[in-house]
Formats: structure tokens, C-alpha cells, sequence
């Protein structure tokens, strides 16, 4: 992930205030075209971030030994 | 007992040499000069029996394992009706001994007090206080948990229950959810170290945005590793956020008040840590639908705008023509009312001679031919006499 992209959360919150903006429709035209360019654009980023995850259930490799009590 | 004596040694040459026994008695009568002190420990390997004149028992340091022997005359051991199991907290009074026949050292203990459940509380209270008056549970430490973790941290012990429900809400919720799991000792003397270790290794590995201890219910003191203070601090100065998970609804160990968030069952602690699948696309696809209706509204209001302004251009013209009528009307009303036809509707006639109107009767003589004009026709005349 790099770091100029935002993040899943910062895409929606950007994404929800773009479509607040919108539909005050205070926004003149020229602004709503770009505000709807970009809203489709983080729209599509949080889907490919919730698409980009594969589910798995890994154990952790390096397991504490250290701190095992000796068995009794 | 322990008695100061004078040891005694041999000497071959300028070497000193002590019999083994006298080497004993000198340690025991050294030991012998130090205070009766209080130890506390966890009791195990207690040996009772009735023709024995002590029972001795191993004194186990529940923070590293450290092991001390200890011997306590048994009528004063079952005079005080301890009933004591392995794993029991004590408070032992005594001093050190060496048991001089095998050279073993063990303390003697005189007095033995079970270290209850109400010293327990006390002193967890006191720790409690001391980290609340360092600031560890203030409200705004707090971190806020990151909405959708790359790698979720799990340390759990490996007992199937607590781990299998996270996992499984973990996974209902959130399907496309990654878990490390950090399978560690959450119970006994060593589970404080354990979990603080296996914290340590999870928040190393890159992408762990979060972190969940989980822990089934359990009895007070097996949930006191949860209260320790090494814990606590570690807890503290994760670098990410901590979600516990432990005990049961009532149970309120210090690691759950130092954590950025709590969770009273495990289902509740997946909860906090991945959003619900379903709702979020929904929330997404709910937006998306707000971005395109907004950029059409946008869209018609402009062009209700042109076709408005249109429409006004278009009318301009028409305007323009019914006003030059009605100021023709009212042109043609007016000329109207000075026409002299007006004259004649009211009993006036015009007459004419030669095509002049006349105004004068010596403009005419007897016998002249005159045309007259009315409101509604006319006719011709001869003049029969002037005035």
C-alpha cells in the first residue's frame, strides 16, 4: 500500500462528504462533474481494497518458546 | 535448633580443612544470625505425615518459578487448619535454615497465613490506583480501532473455546478478514510473560493493525495474570490497539481497563475489530448511488436553467409585438374619436359643393347642386334660398 493512497477509511469518509456535497446541490456544475469523477474513483478503491483481501487464518510463526514454564 | 558453636577444623600445613559436617554447622550458625522475615509463595509438593515431626512443602514464586523449600513443625502446621491444596498463595514467617545432615537449605517457617482472596483485591486495588494516578486508563489515551485491520493480532491460549468464537465472528462478519494467531499460555504462573511476549511478536509483524487478547471465563485467580502489572504497562505501550477480551461480562481485570477497547465476549471483541461485510457494501453502494443521483441533479439543474433562459428569449419577440398592438389600439381608439363620423352619429351632416365642404351659406347660390353626407347615407339637393 502506498502511502499517498488513502486509507479504506479515509476513501469512504471522502466518498460520504463528496456525496453530502452533492446532495445539498449547492455545487455548480463544473464542481459536480469533478466531485462525481472523484467519488466514482474512491468508490472504486475501497472496493478493490475489501476485493484485494483474502480471508486466511495464519498462526503465528515464531512462537514463544522462551516463556513456556518447563513441564513439572 | 540452631546453636552458635565453635567449628572446628584441621590443619595440613597452611591449609585449613572442614569435616563436612562441621563445614554445615558453620553455614547453619551463620544463617542462623539472620531475620525472621515474610515470604509469600505459591504452596506445592506439601508432605504430611503423621509420624514425621515437620511437613515441608516447596514455596514456588509465581512470577518466574523461583523454588524454596520450607519445613514447619507439624503440630503448629495442623493446629492452624489451613487445609491447604497446590497452587495456594501463602505468607510464610521464618528464617533461613540448613538442614545440616544434608547440607539442604530451607526456611523454617513458624507462622504460615493463606494469602486470600481479600489480600488479593487489596493489593490489585492498590496497583489499580497506582496506574490510574499515572494516567494508564485515561479515556483519552485511548486509540480509536482502525476501521478495516490488514492483519488482525489474536493472542489466545489454546483452549478451543475462546479462540474458535473470535475466529468464527471474525469470519461471519467479516469473510475476507486476515488472523494471526499467537497461541500462548493464558493461565498459571507464567501466562503474564507469555502474553506480554506473544503481544510483542504480533505487533512486529508488519500489517497487524490490531490487536485481540482472548481469554475464556475463569476463576479470580486464574484471570490475575490479566491484572499484572508488566501486562498493564505493556498493554500501554503497544504501538498498536489493543482489544481485550477476557473473563466474563463481571470480570473487570486491569488489562481491560488499560486497553483501548473492551469486549465482555469474544463475538463482541470480532465485532469491534472487522466491520460487517454486508453492511459496508451497502454503505458503499449506497454512495456510489448518492454520487451518481447528485451529479445528475446537478446536471438537470443547469439545463432547467438554459432551457428557462431559452424559453425567455423565445417569448422576448412576441412581447415585443403584443405591446406595439395594444399601443396601436389605443393609437387607433383615440383617432378615432376625432374622426367626424363620430359628428355626423349625433345628427350632424356634412354637405359639399363641388367636392368643398360648405361652411358659409354665400358659398352657395339658389339652384346650385349640393351633396349631403349623414351618419348613414346622404343625398343630393338644390339650393331653394341662402341666408
Amino acid at each position: 500500500m502506498s502511502d499517498t493512497k488513502p486509507t479504506f477509511e479515509e476513501a469512504q469518509r471522502e466518498l460520504e462528504e463528496i456525496v453530502h456535497r452533492l446532495e445539498s446541490g449547492e455545487a455548480p456544475l463544473d464542481e459536480a462533474l469533478t466531485l462525481w469523477q472523484r467519488g466514482e474513483e474512491l468508490y472504486r478503491l475501497c472496493r478493490e481494497r475489501l476485493d484485494a483481501a483474502e480471508g486466511k487464518i495464519e498462526e503465528l510463526a515464531s512462537r514463544v518458546e522462551t516463556s513456556r514454564p518447563e513441564k513439572p | 535448633m540452631l546453636v552458635s558453636m565453635k567449628v572446628e577444623a584441621t590443619d595440613y600445613g597452611d591449609r585449613r580443612v572442614y569435616s563436612v559436617g562441621a563445614f554445615n554447622r558453620g553455614v547453619s550458625s551463620w544463617l542462623g544470625r539472620l531475620p525472621t522475615v515474610w515470604v509469600e509463595g505459591e504452596v506445592t509438593e506439601l508432605r504430611r505425615q503423621a509420624r514425621w515431626a515437620s511437613v515441608f512443602f516447596t514455596l514456588k514464586d509465581p512470577a518466574d518459578g523461583a523454588c524454596l523449600g520450607v519445613s514447619m513443625p507439624r503440630g503448629q502446621f495442623d493446629a492452624l487448619r489451613l487445609e491447604l491444596a497446590d497452587g495456594d498463595r501463602v505468607h510464610a514467617y521464618g528464617r533461613p535454615e540448613l538442614y545440616e545432615a544434608r547440607g539442604e537449605f530451607r526456611l523454617r517457617a513458624l507462622s504460615l497465613e493463606r494469602f486470600g482472596l481479600g489480600d488479593h483485591l487489596a493489593a490489585l486495588e492498590r496497583l489499580k490506583q497506582k496506574l490510574a494516578a499515572e494516567g494508564l486508563f485515561a479515556p483519552e489515551r485511548k486509540r480509536a480501532l482502525p476501521l478495516l485491520p490488514r492483519r488482525i493480532g489474536l493472542v489466545t491460549g489454546n483452549d478451543a473455546a475462546a479462540k474458535r468464537d473470535v475466529l468464527t465472528s471474525i469470519q461471519a462478519r467479516f469473510p475476507p478478514a486476515s488472523v494471526l494467531v499467537g497461541e500462548t499460555y493464558v493461565q498459571g504462573p507464567r501466562a503474564a510473560g507469555a502474553v506480554i511476549e506473544t503481544m510483542r511478536a504480533l505487533w512486529s509483524v508488519p500489517g497487524v493493525d490490531v490487536i485481540v487478547i482472548a481469554r475464556g471465563g475463569g476463576s479470580f485467580e486464574d484471570l490475575l495474570p490479566f491484572s499484572d502489572e508488566r501486562l498493564v504497562r505493556t498493554i500501554a505501550e503497544s504501538p498498536v490497539p489493543i482489544v481485550t477480551a477476557v473473563g466474563h461480562e463481571q470480570d473487570t481485570p486491569l488489562c481491560d481497563l488499560v486497553a483501548d477497547a473492551r469486549a465482555s465476549t469474544p463475538s463482541l471483541a470480532a465485532r469491534l475489530v472487522v466491520p460487517d461485510l454486508a453492511e459496508l457494501l451497502q454503505r458503499l453502494d449506497r454512495s456510489r448511488g448518492g454520487l451518481e443521483r447528485g451529479a445528475r441533479r446537478a446536471l438537470e439543474r443547469e439545463r432547467r436553467r438554459i432551457d428557462q433562459t431559452h424559453e425567455r428569449l423565445g417569448r422576448a419577440p412576441r412581447l415585443l409585438l403584443e405591446r406595439s398592438r395594444s399601443r396601436l389600439e389605443q393609437t387607433a381608439g383615440r383617432l378615432k374619436a376625432l374622426s367626424p363620423r363620430a359628428t355626423l352619429d349625433r345628427g350632424y351632416a356634412i354637405v359639399r359643393a363641388d367636392d368643398r365642404i360648405v361652411r358659409a351659406g354665400d358659398a352657395v347660390a339658389t339652384g346650385d347642386l349640393v351633396d349631403v353626407e349623414l351618419a348613414k347615407g346622404g343625398f343630393g339637393a338644390r339650393i331653394e334660398e341662402t341666408r
